[in-house]
């Protein structure tokens, strides 16, 4: 009923390639982006901005970055959390060293460390493939770490070896640092998640996306036809780390406010991976919908006790919480193996049926 | 239509009765929350300490219906000693708690710059970072009794006899946890050995590496030094101590911090931990009067979530004095702006002017349990001093007088770090109403 198609014709190539095939969807986005640039600014208090809608957006733009590499061109990664780490400690030292440098260049310029790292650990998947590419950028997952804690000039030599956010303004108000407001920082990260999300949405759906689904669906095939493997994984890597290096900024500057290198370590490459295999390998959607049932749903269900009036203490909360997102994360790879995203799909599907199934 | 009406106006009503029902509560309590980690890798040295907290609080709202009729609300929120968690606690308690107990230096140091700005005093007894101590420079942050450089100092004087020279030529391995933590004390260590002429081999631990440090221990037997130092916590003490004993390391040349004196992680060594040594500010005196008014009042009415046996232990009632600490600020607070229920702004005043003399502390109960020490705008810790305990085989034992740490050496050190880090997280506010 809501999805019904009835009505809406194609007449050219044009319209039948477009973003949205179904109008209903484009209202939906619009609905949604309404959500977040308005609805969500005036109702949110500051602990939904710091606890939920700040990070869902950074996990999830962390885990588009790895779904272009892991997803679109098949190349599995583990070193996620080192690359974020490089963007982040990139930021760091170019705030430091140019003290009046604008954040958003910063960031941005901070993806291309992390975008050249991640191209010098891509190197090996010109040889290596699958589980034995996973060794490598596990390689560079321990390297990393190690790197930020014995490289003190990294952290400016400071005493106890982690880096810490001062305060940072652009064009006269706080964006980052102990004294920014949460609202700004989250039309900040929302800014910046939107336009990479455009970025990536339009470079998965050309000429680069598909030479690299080609890849990933088999390589030699790709290559018989004419794709350069070399360019094609490379490009993934830089593409991709460039993302999460820019994740990683944002994670620190924009959320964190602090981080030590053990942040940065293999837990954070795992969540990063879970967020994007359960949302969905292979789709921009999948990120946003993982991010909100790994990031925000334990954040949501430990203060629901307290808010129905529960006197459950809150060690056992977290118990329970391990527990219930443990479950959920089973039941849904049962319902659906492809992910959050698929099962989107399928719900959209039968709506568009709905109510009469032929 | 009818029965939603019904509907809307009973929702209405219980919301009305909701609203109207929290302030009459907020009334005549305090809330004071603490960033708990009864779970996670540190859980098995964070229990016993969170208990501890716990059941003072318990055992002054049954004794004597709170402080001077003002009920404490102890609340917990979980981090798993995880900054993430920490972080999202912080965010989640700050509107209720009027103070911050952020129990983890990598929390400390999330929350810290913060403190400035949402006007919450943090607490951290013992831990965080020692130049924390300057409160001209940290307003709003307060580590009672004493700093982690206070404890490295007091640990060099005493395996050096008191003569801090006979170190001359020596050799100390720190081994310390590789985190902000185990970092901390380095500065300090490595200042002395300049100045007297031993040599400080730091040795860290991988937060990884911590149950099994056959390298490091390796290492250390390779290396032969007078004296190991340790700076570790949770699994990495129990870790450290097994391996000690496995390589036959003399344990009357092994001292730790007071986080690494752990009764749980002794026991595990048992009779082969006899002669370890470590600092503490704490001491556990279980006949004391508090001690006997938690027995009869919390843990004789079942309503403690202590484990047998752990009443006894030197972090259950370290647990205790430290929530001694946030109640005296209370009392404090109370009596200077003569009002029942604290703001966060009066506790910090609390904190600033707490006069815990041994006349005093006898009062209260607590005879031997602490040193006596007072805290001032420009001193946040109180550089209360502590002593050293030793493992008997069964029990820690009181191993020393009361050591007092070499403030003419730290001093200087700490105000410029605190200096330091003012400039590098400018604008910083100082405090310009001290004059001391």
């Amino acid at each position: 009923m809501l999805y019904r198609t009835a009505g809406q014709f194609k007449t050219s190539y044009v319209a039948d390639h477009a973003l949205f095939p179904v109008r209903q969807d484009a209202w939906l986005l619009a609905f949604i982006l309404l959500l977040a640039f308005v609805v969500f600014p005036m109702t949110a208090s500051e602990f939904a901005f710091r606890a939920l809608l700040i990070p869902v957006l950074i996990y999830a733009l962390a885990a588009l970055g790895l779904n272009i590499l892991t997803g679109y061109a098949g190349q599995l990664s583990l070193g996620t959390a080192a690359f974020m780490g490089v963007g982040a400690y990139a930021c760091y030292k170019m705030t430091t060293v140019f003290p009046g440098m604008n954040l958003l260049l910063a960031i941005g310029l901070s993806g291309f460390f992390s975008a050249a790292v991640g191209v010098a650990f891509g190197l090996p998947s010109l040889r290596i493939k699958g589980f034995y590419l996973a060794i490598a950028t596990l390689a560079a997952q321990f390297f990393l770490v190690w790197l930020f804690e014995k490289w003190a000039w990294l952290y400016n030599y400071n005493a106890s070896g982690a880096i810490q956010v001062t305060n940072i303004q652009m064009f006269g108000i706080t964006v980052a640092g102990p004294q920014a407001n949460a609202i700004v920082q989250y039309y900040f990260v929302l800014g910046v998640v939107c336009l990479v999300t455009f970025f990536a949405i339009n470079i998965t759906r050309g000429r680069i996306g598909r030479m690299w689904k080609a890849v990933r669906d088999m390589d030699i095939a790709a290559e018989l036809v004419g794709i350069n493997l070399m360019k094609a994984k490379l490009s993934a890597f830089a593409v991709s780390s460039y993302i999460v290096g820019i994740a990683g900024a944002l994670f620190v500057f924009l959320w964190r406010g602090a981080a030590e290198p053990v942040l940065f370590d293999i837990p954070l490459s795992f969540r990063v991976l879970f967020i994007a295999i359960i949302g969905g390998l292979g789709s921009i959607l999948g990120n946003y919908l993982g991010a909100i049932l790994i990031v925000a749903l334990p954040v949501i269900i430990s203060t629901l006790p307290a808010a129905l009036g529960l006197p459950i203490p809150s060690a056992m909360v977290e118990h329970l919480n391990t527990m219930i997102i443990g479950a959920l994360i089973i039941a849904f790879l049962i319902i659906e193996p492809h992910g959050l995203a698929r099962f989107w799909a399928i719900i959209r599907e039968k709506l568009i049926m709905w109510p009469f199934p032929h | 239509m009818k029965t939603l009406s019904r509907l809307g106006l009973l929702s209405a009503a219980v919301a009305m009765g909701a609203l109207a029902g929290l302030p009459a509560l907020a009334e005549d309590s305090v809330n004071v929350t603490n960033l708990s980690y009864r779970t996670g890798p540190f859980a098995a040295t964070g229990t016993p300490v969170m208990n501890g907290q716990r059941d003072y609080m318990l055992m002054l709202n049954e004794r004597d219906g709170g402080v001077n009729g003002v009920k404490i609300v102890y609340d917990e929120c979980e981090t798993g000693y995880n900054t993430e968690k920490g972080a999202e606690c912080y965010e989640k308690t700050k509107g209720s708690s009027i103070v911050t107990q952020p129990w983890s230096t990598g929390i400390t140091l999330q929350v810290l710059p913060k403190s400035n700005v949402d006007k919450i005093p943090i607490l951290a007894p013992g831990y965080g970072f020692s130049p924390m101590a300057e409160g001209k420079t940290f307003t709003w942050a307060f580590n009672p009794p004493t700093t982690y450089w206070d404890g490295a100092s007091m640990i060099l004087q005493n395996i050096a006899d008191g003569n801090l020279d006979s170190l001359k030529g020596k050799k100390i391995v720190l081994l310390h946890l590789d985190a902000p933590f185990g970092k901390e004390p380095i500065p300090l260590m490595q200042a002395y050995a300049e100045k007297h002429g031993f040599t400080l081999l730091p040795i860290p631990v991988g937060l990884k590496e911590m149950q099994n440090q056959s390298a490091q221990w390796l290492q250390i037997r390779r290396e032969r030094p007078d004296f190991v130092v340790m700076w570790g916590w949770g699994a990495m003490n129990a870790g450290a101590l097994t391996e000690a004993a496995k390589t036959k390391f003399p344990m009357d040349k092994f001292v730790g911090i007071w986080w690494s004196g752990s009764d749980a992680d002794l026991k595990t060594v048992g009779d082969a931990g006899k002669g370890y040594r470590s600092i503490s500010w704490s001491f556990p005196v279980s006949d004391s009067k508090v001690m006997q008014d938690i027995k009869t009042h919390v843990i004789d009415k079942g309503k403690s979530l202590s484990a047998p046996g752990e009443f006894d232990y030197v972090f259950y009632q370290r647990g205790v004095v430290i929530s001694m600490f946030a109640v005296e600020a209370i009392k404090a607070a109370q009596a200077h702006f003569d009002t029942k229920v604290v703001t966060p702004e009066q506790l910090r005043w609390g904190f600033e002017n707490l006069k815990l003399d041994d006349a005093y502390l006898a009062e209260i109960g607590f005879t031997g349990m602490v040193p006596p020490f007072s805290t001032s705008c420009a001193n946040h810790a109180g550089h209360s001093g502590g002593w050293m305990l030793q493992w008997d085989g069964a029990k820690f034992v009181k191993s020393s007088d009361l050591l007092k740490a070499d403030e003419a050496m730290i001093e200087p050190l700490a105000i410029a770090e605190a200096k330091k880090y003012a400039e590098a997280n400018a604008p910083w506010p100082t405090n310009e109403e001290c004059k001391m």
